[in-house]
This record gives structure tokens, C-alpha cells and sequence, in this order.
């Protein structure tokens, strides 16, 4: 495609856009003047260039529509529903003739314009009288608008999306890079700043990389109050559409990835939840029901609420809805909380919607909304109140690039799992390896808490032979889309971060990997796609288990989940709502003050406790040790471990007798376990004085 | 053989006196890859095996921030598996899209840099099998030897995943 017209297909879109947003902001403020300027310009701009790029039909219909806005602005002409109707009509003309263009290079079938530019004249031409109000609108506020507009253009630049994407390759070739560097002892002077210059520099630019790819959420939003009106006014509903947060920046893609969630939620937001005005008023509430799209930033999440004000989702419907449908059975659902039964919506095949519109409810529904989102690595939840309304609350992460992962090892060779889908990890040595993984027929199963999980053997699976599998294994228990399963690997390293880099075809072709990444330590892994292991062996979807930490641990939001380490010989535990990350790092780095062995990470000073003697044990400088890095309050501390054997759910123990809960004890994995308490980790200042 | 005419034509448009074919061994044979197509030459690099993958598929190799698709040279010719680490050829694909990545071909060895003329080359004898016609693009003779012509096109692993499954 010729470049010019390229440029002008691009700032056309543009240009439509902004008049959308215009247009659906004149029904509220149908006498704004700078509002009328805007819709008149973007129109004028593409019937000035179609004329010159020799594209009549494009010019026909933004002629009839620039006659109609031009008695708008003149104040010839008042703006009311029908005039805005039609224009929003003749901007849904304009960009389906721009995306024939895109598409086929041509303008399309000039047939169909007819109906539009008939419609355009005819409200051009009635007879409405031009008011006194409109006549004193004769300030030139269209001349001012564009000097705005052209600021904001000479600092942006428009940037191939494939660019920014190999740039942000490269930059993740600097990183590893740069790791080499900082690895290599180099003795030459002088060498040691120039490489955490390098390191600094490094960082710098992967995050303005990463800034280049984001977008504001506005982009998105933007398209909703057209959706909200249009909807509204085809079901006989009233709604007010509030945006919140639309400065929020996300990566492009992610971006991409809600638009159609976030629309089919908007849908289902006013299709069943904003009642019809005349039952909104028996109620005692305003007819004109409110829509709330709210983005903010959560650490690494940027989460999208979508909450109305109607009639909320009665649970007791849900409920029988998901037994009628045997999506659950009844019996578990008299064990679910009101919360855990909202969830169930999510369940694909479950729609509640008693007509079925052509809006929505067919069959369809926030299953489509839940798979979107967990697709890029997101979460979905939902909350109701009968009668007050419902908010649904997208948690979305801020970049798709870098994923956190759990490398595994089967065989000698390293996988990714991606984070998302990983509920808990299960050590099992090779005794218990032998006694514990059951066989029905050949099919693997081992009993998670009373409950039989099948088993994926991974080395078997991928059909490894190379090299032997060791003693003992890990059993990672995986929910993906709901299909809850086993994997068996050999071994666990580190999570990390990731960079996800695609797979050529014929590899994406075995289906059972989603990409692969190259680690900090310049090693490859595949990524393990789980969704499609649990497909490839037949696992079935488990509704019952949907939340199975919920269910199972109802304490689970008062923190129960602990990180089991081995530190001198004996187990213990830690609250994982506490650790910041697992770090291996080589003795040589852990330095001292006084006696206290601290560790310097990017600058900061972290306190070391080092409980089980392993800092004093005799040991080679480059030998690794394990480090997990906790928050206590508002402080960082770091304490030394053996080794990380386990991430399990504890259950509270009480004092005999009492109701008082034992907090520095829990019960483990049926054992009685200690819980660290890093309160008890002294100040760093505290044992300077002291020493 | 479209491919093959192809091949030959590019070659004699490029050079009127000799055309640079970089050498490279695998098993007892000597093949050419013409030296402009070659992006980089890389030595033994780290390699990952993919677990499932077709039989011609060497492995994944980290190269500039992409991570590219290794076809082993050994493999297709059906030869027992590398005694030491092999070096690896790097060229540019194109997908369909038009996008651009690489691609590698794994050989036991990487020699010298030959000029061969127009003149000095035969397409693949007819009695070479079917598979063989379909890699090799004819042969150069050269004084010592043959020198077999590889068209690197035809060795990206999604050409080559095609032409597998027709066979």
C-alpha cells in the first residue's frame, strides 16, 4: 500500500475516534462549541484529503456529513438525539469504507451510503430555526483547539509495533549479557564501575522499552460510551457511564487482550444488571442507572473494575442454576460461602439469563470473559449484592513479555511453568514415591489431602530418555482452565521472571509448549503450556475444584499458606504472604558488620538471619546458599536456608482448652511445624550498638 | 525441479567469474552454501533439544535476543548422531507474513571459503533418491572432488516440515 495513503488511513482513524468520543459527549453538552469544532474538523480532514487521493465515495458521504455539521457549528442547527444518531451513523460509514480500504484497497459497494447521505440532507435541511442561544455562540473556539492538538503531536511518534518488539528483544540480549559481565571476575582496575555503570544503564533502558510499549487505558475505554448509549437506548434502559483511572498505562498487547472481555462484561453490565427504569423506580433508585469502568495500579497488576448499580445476582439462583446444570453437586454447594458460589458463573455452559437477548445470553458468557483474561496470565473475580449491584473486577499483569515462572528439571533438561496456574508443590522422596503415587489401571493418581489428583508424568510424557531420573520427585499441582492435574518433574530451580520469546512453527506444532525463554544464567528452557498438557492426556474440567484453596482452606485470606524450608536439619516454615523472593547467591557475596552478615542488593543494605549456622558452616566462597527474602512491616529481611522443600496450606492450631491460636506454631502437612517469626530478626542498628 | 532451476539461475546472474561458497562438511561429504546467504557462522554454540520434535530438528540456539530453530544437516541425510559439538550456519527466513527471523543448519564442520565457476556445475544426477534430489541443488566439480550445492531456503524448518509431510 502506497505510504501516503497509509499515513492518511491512520490519521483518519484517528480523527474518527476523537469525533466517537465528541459525539457521544454532545448528547450530554449538545451547546458545546468545541465540541462541535472537533466533529467538524475530523470530518473536513478526510473529505479535504479523499478529494486529493481521488477516493469519491469517501468524499460523498463526509460532503453530506460536513453540510449538516457545518450549520451545527454556525448555530444554524441544534445538536438533538436524531442529529447525533445520524452522525454516529455517518461515522460507522466513514470507517467501514476506511477499513475496505485497508483491506482490499478499494472503497466498497457506493450503493450503501445512499440511505445515510438521504438522511444527512434531509436534517440539513428542515426547518429549524436557529436559536438565541446558539447565535451568541460565535466565539471562534475552533481556531484555538488545533494549536493543542499539534503540541501533542511534535512530542509523540508514531513507532512500528515490530520495531518496539526487537528492540525489546535486544534489550533483553543486554541483559543476559550484562549478567555475563557481572559474573566474569575481571581483576583489571577500573573494570569493576564500568560494569555497574553497564548494569545501571541496562535497567534503565529495558524499563523506558517497556514504557514505549505501554498505552493508557483511555484507549480502550474510549470506545464504551458509544457502546453504553447505543445498548441502553436497544434495551430500553437508561445507564450513565462513569470512567475512572484512564491514565492507568498497560503493555499494548495486554491492551489488545481485555478490549473483548471488558466489552462483554459492559454488556452483560447493562443487559442483566442495570434494571429497566420503571423497576429501577419501584425500587426507590434513579431511573438512569450507573456504569462504572474504573482502571488503577496495583504493584505488578493493573486492575479493571467494572461495577453497576442494579439489581445485583442473587445467589440462590446461581446456585440451583449450577446443580440444575450438574456443574456442581448439591452436597458442595452446601459447603461453598455466598462469595465461592458467585465464582461459579464462571463455569463455562453457564448462562442465568432467563430471555435471551441478542446482546447477550447465548450460552456464552463470563466463561469466554474468565478464559480471555487468564489467557494473558490475569484473574477474574466477581462480588454482588442483591439489589445494590455488581462489581466485576479484572486483575490484569502489567506487561505480557515477562511472565513469572517456576523453572522445573525433568531429566536433566529445564522447563518453565508458568506462575498463574501453579496452586502448590508437593515433595515427595523416592520411598514415598513408591508408596504414595497410585496406579488405577495406568493411570497415575496421588491423594492431595483425602482427594485423588491424577498425575502427569512430564519425562514420560515428553518421551526423555537421556538421562536417569533421580531419587525423589515434586508433584506440581496445576489448575488450568480449570483442569486440575499432577505434574511430575524431577526437580525444582528457581522462579524467575521470563522473557517469553514465540517458537517456530513446526515446534508450536507439538502442542505442548507455548514458547520458550533464555534464563538469567543464559541456559534455554521450554515454557510448558498446561492447558494444553491437560488436553493432550484427557483431564477433565473439575468444576467442583474450581478455587481449591478457597474451598478447602476457608482461612486461606487470614494467610495460611506457608513456604517449608529446611534450615540446620530441621523444618520450619514461613508465611508466603511475607516472602519477596527466593535468591541463590554465592557465599562470597554475604559480607559482615560486626556480627551481624548482611548482603548488599542494589544498593540497600539486607539484614541476614542466619538461624541455622549455614553462614558459619566451612564452605568454598563460590558455593551457592539459599536466601528468602522476606517484608516485616516495613523492613526487608533475609534468612538462610538449606533448602525451600515445599509450599503447603497450614491449618491454625488452638492451645488446648483455649480459643487462643497458637501463632508461632501451624500444622503442616500433618506435622506440627514452627513458624519463624521475623519480628524476632534484630535491627541492624540495634546489633551494630550491640557489637 | 523449480527449486533447482532457481537455484542455478540466481547463481549464474550473481557472478560472470566465480561464485564464494563457503565449505562445509558433514559426514564424508563436501557441500557449498553460497557465502552471501550466510549471516553468521557460529561455533558449536549452546544448544537445547526439544523434546517431540521432528527428527530433523537439532535443537534451539540463542542467537541476538531471538531464540532460533537448529536443522541438523546429519539428521536429514540420515547419518548416526554428532560425535562433537557442531557449528552452526545462520540465515534469514521469511514467513508468510512477511516478518523476518532466522533459521540455522547444524554441520560437523565449517572449512574454507571456495570460488567455484558457472561452468563447473551439474544438476543432481538422475539417479540420486528422491529425498537426496529434494535437499542437494546439483554439485560443483572441483579438482579434489564434488562440492554438493545446498540452497538454503531449502533448509528452513518450516519448508522442510512441508515437504516431510508430502513425502
Amino acid at each position: 500500500m502506497d505510504d501516503l495513503i497509509r499515513e492518511f488511513l491512520i490519521e483518519s482513524q484517528d480523527g474518527l475516534d476523537r469525533m466517537e468520543q465528541c459525539l457521544t459527549e454532545l448528547e450530554d453538552r449538545p451547546q458545546d462549541a468545541g465540541l462541535l469544532a472537533e466533529v467538524f474538523r475530523s470530518v473536513h480532514t478526510i473529505k479535504g484529503t479523499t478529494g486529493f487521493l481521488g477516493f469519491l465515495r469517501l468524499e460523498a458521504l463526509s460532503h453530506a456529513g460536513e453540510n449538516l455539521l457545518g450549520l451545527l457549528r454556525d448555530g444554524k442547527l441544534q445538536a438533538d438525539d436524531g442529529i447525533i444518531s445520524a452522525l454516529l451513523e455517518l461515522l460507522d460509514g466513514l470507517r467501514a469504507i476506511l477499513q475496505s480500504i485497508e483491506e482490499s484497497g478499494g472503497e466498497g459497494n457506493a450503493s450503501d451510503d445512499a440511505e445515510v447521505i438521504g438522511r444527512l440532507r434531509v436534517l440539513a435541511e428542515m426547518p429549524q430555526g436557529a436559536s438565541a442561544a446558539a447565535q451568541t455562540r460565535e466565539t471562534p473556539a475552533a481556531e484555538e483547539q488545533p494549536i493543542v492538538h499539534s503540541g501533542a503531536a511534535e512530542s509523540t511518534l508514531r513507532v512500528d509495533i515490530g520495531l518496539l518488539n526487537r528492540m525489546m528483544n535486544l534489550v533483553g540480549e543486554l541483559v543476559l549479557t550484562r549478567n555475563q559481565i557481572l559474573q566474569a571476575h575481571n581483576a583489571e582496575a577500573g573494570f569493576a564501575p564500568l560494569a555497574r555503570r553497564l548494569d545501571m544503564v541496562t535497567a534503565d533502558l529495558r524499563e523506558a522499552v517497556m514504557k514505549a510499549r505501554m498505552q493508557p487505558v483511555s484507549h480502550v475505554f474510549s470506545k464504551f460510551p458509544r457502546l453504553v448509549r447505543d445498548l441502553s437506548q436497544q434495551l430500553g434502559k437508561q445507564a450513565k457511564l462513569e470512567l475512572g483511572g484512564q491514565e492507568t498505562e498497560l503493555d499494548k498487547s495486554l491492551l489488545e487482550a481485555i478490549k473483548d472481555p471488558l466489552t462483554h462484561s459492559v454488556r452483560n453490565a447493562i443487559d442483566h444488571g442495570i434494571e429497566a427504569p420503571e423497576v429501577r423506580r419501584a425500587a426507590g433508585k434513579n431511573p438512569e442507572g450507573l456504569l462504572r469502568l474504573n482502571a488503577r495500579q496495583q504493584g505488578s497488576h493493573v486492575i479493571v473494575e467494572v461495577t453497576d448499580d442494579g439489581g445485583g445476582i442473587r445467589v440462590e439462583r446461581i446456585r440451583d442454576k449450577a446443580i440444575e446444570r450438574r456443574l456442581i453437586t448439591p452436597q458442595k454447594a452446601a459447603q461453598l460461602s455466598d462469595r465461592e458460589l458467585l465464582q461459579l458463573i464462571f463455569l463455562p455452559g453457564f448462562s442465568t439469563a432467563e430471555k435471551v437477548t441478542n446482546v447477550s445470553g447465548r450460552g456464552v458468557g463470563m466463561d469466554v470473559v474468565r478464559t480471555n483474561v487468564e489467557r494473558i496470565g490475569g484473574k477474574v473475580e466477581i462480588d454482588s449484592r442483591p439489589g445494590r449491584g455488581t462489581t466485576l473486577r479484572l486483575s490484569i499483569p502489567l506487561t505480557l513479555a515477562i511472565i513469572p515462572a517456576l523453572i522445573v528439571r525433568s531429566r536433566g533438561q529445564n522447563f518453565a511453568l508458568p506462575q498463574g496456574v501453579l496452586f502448590e508443590l508437593v515433595h515427595l522422596t523416592g520411598e514415598q514415591a513408591r508408596s504414595q503415587i497410585e496406579w488405577l489401571e495406568n493411570a497415575p493418581l496421588y491423594r492431595l489431602r483425602g482427594r485423588l489428583l491424577p498425575l502427569v508424568f512430564l519425562d514420560r510424557l515428553l518421551a526423555q530418555e537421556d538421562a536417569a531420573a533421580g531419587d525423589g520427585c515434586y508433584i506440581a499441582v496445576l489448575n488450568a482452565d480449570g483442569r486440575r492435574y499432577g505434574l511430575v518433574i524431577d526437580g525444582l530451580a528457581d522462579p524467575e521472571e521470563i522473557v517469553v520469546k514465540p517458537l517456530s512453527v513446526v515446534l508450536k506444532g507439538i502442542g505442548l509448549f507455548s514458547g520458550a525463554t533464555v534464563m538469567g544464567n543464559g541456559e534455554m528452557a521450554l515454557i510448558l503450556d498446561p492447558g494444553a498438557i491437560a488436553l493432550r492426556v484427557g483431564i477433565g474440567l473439575s468444576a467442583e475444584d474450581e478455587e481449591p484453596h478457597a474451598t478447602e482452606d476457608p482461612s486461606s485470606a487470614s494467610g495460611s499458606e506457608f513456604l517449608l524450608v529446611e534450615a540446620g536439619g530441621e523444618e520450619a516454615a514461613l508465611p508466603i504472604e511475607d516472602i519477596l523472593r527466593i535468591e541463590r547467591i554465592p557465599r562470597a557475596r554475604v559480607e559482615r558488620i560486626g556480627q551481624m552478615p548482611v548482603l548488599r542488593v542494589e544498593g540497600s543494605l539486607l539484614t541476614l538471619e542466619d538461624r541455622a549456622g549455614i553462614l558459619s558452616e566451612p564452605g568454598d566462597a563460590e558455593e551457592q546458599i539459599t536466601v528468602v527474602v522476606c517484608r516485616d512491616g516495613g523492613r526487608h529481611v533475609g534468612i538462610t536456608v538449606s533448602q525451600v522443600v515445599d509450599v503447603a496450606s497450614g491449618t491454625p492450631l488452638k492451645y488446648a482448652g483455649t480459643a487462643i491460636a497458637a501463632s508461632e506454631v501451624t500444622l503442616l502437612k500433618e506435622r506440627v511445624t514452627g513458624v519463624i517469626d521475623t519480628r524476632r530478626i534484630p535491627e541492624l542498628a540495634e546489633m551494630v550498638e550491640a557489637g | 525441479m523449480m527449486q533447482a532451476a532457481d537455484a542455478e539461475s540466481r547463481g549464474a546472474a550473481a557472478l560472470e567469474d566465480g561464485i564464494e561458497m563457503c565449505s562445509v562438511r558433514v559426514g564424508q561429504t563436501l557441500f557449498g552454501v553460497p557465502i552471501m546467504r550466510i549471516l553468521e557462522i557460529l561455533d558449536a554454540p549452546a544448544m537445547r533439544p526439544v523434546p517431540l520434535a521432528p527428527g530433523y530438528i537439532g535443537g534451539l540456539v540463542h542467537y541476538r535476543g531471538e531464540i532460533l530453530t537448529a536443522v541438523s544437516l546429519r539428521r536429514l541425510l540420515g547419518l548416526p548422531p554428532h560425535t562433537h559439538p557442531p557449528d552452526l550456519l545462520v540465515f534469514e527466513a521469511k514467513d508468510g507474513e512477511g516478518r523476518n527471523g532466522y533459521f540455522g543448519l547444524l554441520v560437523d564442520a565449517v572449512g574454507e571459503v571456495l570460488t567455484v565457476s558457472v561452468e563447473d556445475f551439474e544438476a543432481n544426477p538422475s539417479t540420486l533418491d528422491d529425498e537426496r534430489k529434494a535437499l542437494f541443488a546439483g554439485a560443483y566439480k572441483l579438482g579434489g572432488g564434488l562440492l554438493v550445492m545446498l540452497d538454503p531456503a531449502r533448509f528452513d524448518p518450516v519448508q522442510l516440515s512441508q515437504s516431510q509431510l508430502s513425502q
